[in-house]
């Protein structure tokens, strides 16, 4: 495998347990308390303890710092911690940081987690009445919700590209389709093109089953060294590598001011992704492409190389592409930022999907397009 | 103190400006639209910024514009939104590229710059369509809108 050498063997990072709570409207409990309990069941996946822990990873827009979880656990010291920006594009990126943790020996057994009562705690911006910084320019039209910008991309897309509603339509009846085979997805019903096309617009021209879920949920990763990992009990994911990308002159959804009006920083991401793994679209078995709405997922699959620029309808009805978002992904699964991505592109590894792939050997995962953002791809042998 | 809330109309979001985006608020109110261009390359800038992003001078120069441009895109918005515009949906949100090249959000509205209770398709509303500026008067901040060209 050709792959920049990038640290030793021995230190390669590799997620070693998971878990994630049930998936609901109201969890019932503080993020705080979900969070805590998700990331002791993903030490015990993993065969580890508290004691073990000495680095913690996570992303924005919930209430728990990484002191605030460690002096909850009664972690001893946390080696290396950090928090990053960003809502949907932080998964990867939150990841990648602690990747770059473990292999750069900062820290040996590092905690990422995700809490969120997205669902009871309701919408985030029918609070935000005072518009700062890019958002006095956005809010005060009612771009206030993630959907709203998401939409202007989505109509220029159609006009670019020519897609018709009958290909968004497909993507969200495949992801639903995966759905129905995990026990713990939110949306069990079948979806049918009928059904896609007669909902109502939320933003046109996006349709209500063009968009996610609102989920309570908390769900932890604990990634470790290869040479620990291969003393511990569940079948390691191994990081092959990753990368990030802002693009330039970006505004966070809103991505169409600038000169790559039409582009996301998926362009910027995947020369960085394909140089520090090796690997090139062909290498990939299976896929976990962020889904807060479905137009997201064409346009990923140009973006990364897995077909050309304007050729995702064609891409997708050929039937050559990988599977992808195979838990039910944001759409059907759980929204909770993509972290359950995450989670499925390390069962894809592990061989305990519920739509599980024959023969994973490498699993892509993306984050939020449209923000500044970051993907990594999980492989079943290490470097 | 809980009657006065119930008592006042639901709000709008309000721009907060700061020294770096107060000129373009106070044109506004002016009913004029200033955008900066760098007073070394000439390069329009939006949104604003103390800096030009291209050569990097500082202190682009705010300079007004016209308005006049084409439709880049565009939703609509509907329910769930925000309570204040409950009673003005539909409504149309443009994506306007100035004949500069710079692109702004801003309402579709009527000659007189009333917002629209829309979906767009009585209107016509289409990408590349030409797009002239009024402002919209949203409870006492004034916006950048747009109507269609005649």
């Amino acid at each position: 495998m050709t792959r920049p050498a990038r640290g030793s063997r021995q230190r390669q990072a590799a997620v070693v347990g998971i878990h994630a709570l049930p998936f609901s409207k109201n969890m019932g409990m503080t993020e705080r308390n979900a969070g805590a309990r998700a990331i002791l069941a993903a030490l015990r996946d993993a065969g580890l303890t508290v004691a073990d822990v000495d680095g913690m990873f996570r992303y924005v827009w919930e209430g728990t710092t990484e002191m605030e979880m460690a002096r909850i656990l009664g972690v001893r010291n946390l080696r290396a911690f950090g928090e990053v920006d960003y809502g949907g594009g932080a998964g990867c990126p939150t990841l990648s940081l602690a990747s770059l943790a473990i292999e750069s020996g900062l820290a040996d057994v590092v905690v990422c987690w995700r809490a969120r009562n997205r669902s009871s705690g309701g919408r985030p911006w029918v609070s935000q009445y005072h518009a700062t910084g890019q958002d006095q320019f956005e809010r005060p039209y009612h771009v206030v919700r993630p959907v709203d910008g998401m939409a202007f991309h989505a109509r220029y897309w159609i006009h670019k590209y020519g897609w018709k509603p009958e290909l968004t339509g497909s993507v969200a009846i495949a992801i639903r389709e995966h759905a129905r085979r995990n026990p713990m997805a939110m949306m069990q019903r079948p979806l049918s093109m009928d059904d896609y096309l007669s909902a109502r617009m939320i933003a046109d021209p996006l349709r209500l089953y063009d968009c996610c879920l609102e989920t309570d949920a908390a769900l932890a990763m604990v990634l470790t060294t290869a040479e620990r990992a291969r003393d511990l009990p569940k079948i390691p994911a191994y990081v092959q590598g990753y990368g990030m990308g802002s693009g330039p002159d970006m505004t966070a959804m809103t991505f169409f001011y600038g000169d790559e009006f039409g582009s996301t920083p998926n362009r910027w991401v995947s020369p960085e992704l394909w140089r520090n793994t090796g690997l090139t679209p062909r290498d990939i078995d299976v896929v976990q492409f962020y889904d807060a709405f479905t137009f997201q997922i064409p346009i990923a699959f140009q973006e990364y190389g897995f077909c050309g620029d304007g050729e995702a309808a064609d891409y997708l009805a050929s039937g050559e592409a990988p599977p992808y978002n195979t838990s039910g992904g944001g759409l059907s699964e759980a929204y909770t930022h993509g972290f359950n991505l995450l989670v499925e592109a390390v069962r894809q590894v592990r061989g305990s999907s519920t739509s599980q792939v024959p023969n994973v050997r490498h699993s892509l995962v993306t984050s939020g397009n449209v923000v500044p953002t970051g993907a990594m791809v999980f492989s079943k042998e290490p470097w | 103190m809980k009657e006065a809330v119930l008592d006042s109309a639901p709000s709008f979001p309000i721009p907060i400006a700061d020294a770096d985006t107060q000129p373009f608020w106070d044109a506004c109110g002016r009913s004029e639209l200033l955008i900066q261009r760098c007073g070394s390359c000439n390069q329009w800038l939006w949104q604003p910024r103390p800096i030009c992003s291209r050569c990097q001078t500082p202190d682009p120069v705010w300079t007004r514009v016209s308005g006049d441009g084409l439709v880049a895109s565009w939703t609509v918005i509907r329910p769930p939104t925000l309570p204040a515009y409950s009673g003005k949906v539909p409504f149309v949100v443009l994506l306007v590229q100035l004949d500069e090249g710079v692109r702004l959000l801003g309402y579709l509205v009527d000659d007189q710059g009333r917002l629209l209770q829309t979906d767009g398709e009585a209107e016509g509303i289409a990408m590349g369509a030409r797009v002239s500026l009024r402002f919209h008067d949203q409870a006492g901040t004034i916006l950048p809108s747009w109507t269609l060209a005649r």
